[in-house]
């Protein structure tokens, strides 16, 4: 308890006339440096959150507490938050260094100290020298990093971004990903970032809070999620997948109507119903032949060509499956032949809060 | 298609476009012209020119005062109207009320009700409480005319300011109030001034309003102006006509120069 | 009290603030005049009015019976429509050359077009009074080309105030018709065009269906400018044209008739949001 830095306890948000709740019972908690991923698809509620932790809306109920203190009473000047907005919201009519030392200058802090730091936070997003450049002058990248660099300086309680990368373009975007994930390890700030990209979430985050509909899905490590994901929505949303309705006739091992058998890992009470998901590119062609794998025979019916991988599309009884192959495994299968693929059953996941 | 216009049909088309603007122009033109005249009476084409009528202008201890007194008038509702105006935007911009579409309407309804209409009115209120020939009395009419104006163009400012640049500077720790004099107000001022400008040119060239509410104490130059076209249209209006044209000119261009006046406005 | 409670009162007290100062100097302005002027058309004296005075329609029974102010509605009705005809017609082709130019000077030019509304409409008027008065340039124009041997009276009658309305309106109206134009653009023409009408149709068919919104609307807003308008009439009409504001103007500073200046500023206000009514309504039947 005492090591959460960050705490949010079931909160909520209704918008004034809105029908239902646009946050709903949301909980979840970070320890001091983690880089949480607020990940959902757009409308699900992140923004929402944010904007309660910032303090710039007010939660229809619920907790946020910081170091075990509760923060709603804080107005959100006071509440010493970091944010990056989407659009950056830099202060047009000021310099970068204006932008970065507003903080400071609204914390009474002397002027030399407020020199220094700037020119430190500058320093730190890369903008050395570029502290009297106009914001209207400045890149999209670098409005970024002047937006982070602004939050940054405070040394605010907690570091909060929203969309930070949206605005920018592909490569842009893929060098501002890792140069955040280091700004943030470097400074050691606690984060929490707003994206729908779920690259974005699993290639910077800590752990991601996967979201839908203003509820919380499943949080955990990125592995966690990709591999284990615990809902039909986070399995669906995050990657492709095979998707299985089957029965389990013994512990591990379930009937699939138009496939077979199937072996899965996950722990599923005999009798019930359950679905499984198989991750495309963990289906592989079958050539050892080992046992306790699952095996499927088929027609290939498509082939799509991706670089380093190919996608087929393959019919198993009266079932289709997606898998990637890396194109360098030897003797790739044809449209139309028959093949086998196989996939281990710790590779099939059983998905333990599916709607039956 | 311009190419293929007749040489004619353009030619015809271009000569209608000039005498309109020639049409539009005329009268400030022709005081132009008039107010070099050294006669003293009106006459065209002048006889010979000089600076006659403005001398005769500025020794005329009436038409001085007058244009003393409309450009403090013009003065005070400027700023008058770009306060009242810049708080009625910022609780229509940033409140949500009941009684806001009224507030709105109430705006706005000085543009619907005639000049003159309003001007009997408020003759009416002020001669009771004495507030006629004051300068309280014109600039609170002046003020009436003139705020619609300014709410309007500092909403427009005001709309475009972006709300999340104010909420990141509330985040990162500056007070409402501080938000409010160091974002807002900064963003807002080119619509701040535009708003003054138009108030006190608005201002300074009314003459319906003031007409009925003004005398002898407070009167102001169009009013002068007005009482002395009734007897006499000699070349030293055109004078006065002149540099009443050229202050606003020169207003306007000063603000063009300051801020722009396409963003301004 | 919460938090969030707190600062909703806080807000109410902001707000209220806010709102204040414009308020008060639009009720005095605005809400308290018309009152007042309701209530003074009714009064017998100004003075009665405002302290518990009689209520009478005499005011009314004057501006109804006396033909002398039926011919005033109806000169300001003529010159409110004659104005608004000319004006209109006058500033269509600078709004259409306005709206469609690609020059550089168009920016120029523009300003050049509105430019008058920054000058005093008094001035104006008196540059109206040089162009056409007895010994104006108009006149001293025609004698010296011995055309005329006496003065042609252009001045001091309605001919006068029509003229110079029209040209202290045109900016507005250019105005009206420049924001009724936006869906005009050349790309439209030149595609009518492509597709074989000629520019007299490209006019009737495109050009005029388009811009006719803002020609509408222009003519409206110069009507009811000008059938209030006063100090033009005034000056231009030398004291012969006798319009609604004139004789507002009349009664209320020369004659002292307040009850009667009410009277009939209550008429021109029934005469202009009637014009409007019924204008919106007609535009409205059109469409449909
Ligand atoms: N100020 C607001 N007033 C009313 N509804 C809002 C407001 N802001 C957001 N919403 C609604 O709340 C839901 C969540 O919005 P948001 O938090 O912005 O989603 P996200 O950031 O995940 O895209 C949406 O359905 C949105 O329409
Ligand atoms: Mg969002």
């Amino acid at each position: 308890m005492v090591d959460h830095h960050v705490e949010i306890e079931q909160l909520v948000k209704t918008y004034p006339g809105a029908q239902k709740p646009s946050v709903d019972r949301v909980s979840f908690s970070l320890p001091r440096g983690e880089m949480l991923a607020l990940l959902g698809p757009s409308g699900c509620g992140k923004t929402t959150i944010l904007r309660m932790i910032a303090g710039l809306i007010a939660p229809t109920s619920g907790a946020i507490r910081i170091d075990g203190r509760d923060v709603s009473a804080i107005p959100v000047h006071k509440r010493n938050m970091g944010m990056v907005f989407q659009s950056y919201a830099l202060f047009p009519h000021m310099t970068v260094a204006r932008n970065v030392s507003f903080g400071l200058e609204m914390r009474k802090v002397g002027k030399t100290e407020i020199e220094e730091r700037v020119k430190k936070a500058l320093d730190l997003v890369k903008l050395t020298g570029l502290g009297e450049r106009k914001v209207s002058q400045l890149s999209g990248g670098q409005q970024q990093r002047a937006a982070i660099a602004r939050s940054l300086v405070i040394e605010p309680e907690l570091l909060l971004l929203d969309e930070p990368l949206s605005n920018l373009d592909a490569k842009l975007r893929d060098e501002m990903r890792d140069e955040i994930r280091e700004i943030q390890a470097r400074t050691g700030v606690t984060a929490i970032f707003v994206t729908h990209d779920q690259d974005e979430a699993l290639s910077m985050a800590d752990r991601l809070a996967v979201m839908s509909n203003g509820r919380l899905e499943q949080i955990g490590t990125p592995r966690e999620i990709f591999d284990r994901p615990q809902t039909d929505f986070v399995a669906t949303f995050i990657g492709a997948g095979n998707f299985f309705s089957g029965k389990v006739r013994e512990p591990g091992v379930a009937e699939v109507e138009g496939l077979g058998e199937l072996r899965f890992s996950g722990e599923a009470p005999t009798g019930s119903s359950v679905k499984l998901m198989v991750r495309p590119h963990r289906l592989v062609l079958d050539g050892t032949g080992a046992a306790g794998v699952n095996r499927f025979s088929g027609t290939v019916e498509h082939i799509v060509y991706r670089g380093q991988t190919l996608t087929l599309t393959v019919r198993c009884g009266t079932q289709r499956l997606q898998a990637d192959l890396p194109t360098h495994a030897g003797v790739l299968p044809e449209k139309g032949g028959e093949i086998t693929l196989a996939v281990a059953p710790e590779d099939v996941t059983f998905i333990e809060k599916a709607a039956a | 298609m311009n190419q293929s216009t007749p040489f004619l049909g353009r030619f015809a088309w271009r000569t209608l476009l000039v005498l309109l603007y020639l049409f539009l122009l005329a009268p400030i033109i022709i005081v132009f012209i008039i107010s070099f005249d050294t006669r003293q009476y009106l006459a065209f084409p002048p006889e010979s020119y000089s600076f006659g009528s403005y001398a005769k202008v500025f020794a005329n201890p009436t038409f001085i005062s007058a244009f003393g007194r409309s450009l403090i008038i013009g003065l005070v509702v400027g700023l008058g109207a770009v306060a009242a105006g810049m708080l009625l935007s910022l609780s229509l911009a940033r409140h949500e009320f009941r009684g806001k579409g009224s507030v709105n309407f109430l705006i706005l309804a000085p543009f619907l009700v005639p000049h003159i209409v309003l001007a009997v009115g408020i003759m009416l209120v002020m001669a009771p409480i004495g507030l006629l020939d004051t300068y309280a009395g014109i600039i609170i009419a002046h003020l009436g005319i003139t705020i619609p104006y300014t709410v309007r163009t500092i909403m427009m400012s005001l709309m475009s300011v972006d709300r999340r640049v104010e909420e990141a500077a509330l985040v990162h720790g500056a007070s409402p109030a501080m938000v409010f004099w160091r974002i807002t107000l900064p963003l807002v001022s080119p619509g701040l001034i535009a708003g003054g400008v138009i108030a006190f040119l608005i201002s300074f060239d009314e003459a319906t309003i003031s007409l009925f509410i003004v005398s002898v104490r407070t009167s102001t130059l169009p009013t002068e102006i007005f009482h002395y076209l009734e007897y006499s249209t000699d070349p030293q209006i055109a004078a006065l006509s002149v540099i009443l044209i050229l202050i606003s000119v020169g207003v306007v261009i000063a603000v063009e120069r300051l801020i722009g006046l396409r963003r301004a406005l | 009290m919460n938090p969030a409670a707190r600062s909703a009162d806080g807000s109410r007290r902001v707000l209220l603030m806010l709102l204040l100062p414009g308020l008060v100097a639009l009720g005095v302005t605005f809400v308290l005049p018309l009152l007042w002027l309701f209530r003074a058309s009714f009064a017998s004296s100004a003075i009665g009015a405002f302290s518990g005075g009689d209520w009478t329609l005499s005011s009314y029974e004057t501006v109804l019976t006396d033909p002398f102010y039926w011919l005033v509605a109806w000169n300001t009705l003529v010159l409110g429509f004659n104005v608004a005809v000319f004006t209109v017609i006058l500033s269509y082709p600078i709004a259409l050359f306005l709206a469609r130019t690609e020059s550089r000077w168009r920016g120029v030019l523009t300003a050049l077009a509105v430019a008058p509304l920054l000058t005093s409409s008094v001035v104006r008027t008196y540059g109206w009074m040089v162009i056409l008065g007895d010994q104006g340039v108009i006149n001293s124009t025609l004698q010296a080309l011995s055309l005329t041997d006496g003065v042609v009276r252009l001045t001091n009658n309605s001919f006068g105030a029509t003229v110079a309305l029209i040209e202290i309106f045109m900016p507005y109206a250019i105005l009206a018709m420049l924001s009724g134009f936006g869906r005009l653009n050349t790309q439209l023409e030149e595609a009518a065009a492509m597709l074989g009408a000629n520019r007299l149709k490209v006019f009737t068919r495109i050009i005029l269906p388009l811009s006719l919104p803002g020609v509408l609307t222009a003519a409206l807003l110069v009507f009811v400018l000008a059938i209030s308008a006063f100090v033009t009439p005034r000056l231009m009409g030398g004291g012969r044209v006798f319009v609604l504001g004139t004789e507002v103007y009349n009664e209320a500073t020369v004659t002292l008739n307040w009850p009667l200046a009410a009277a009939l500023s209550v008429l021109l206000l029934v005469l202009f949001s009637s014009v409007i009514v019924i204008y919106q309504r007609a535009l409205r039947a059109l469409e449909a």
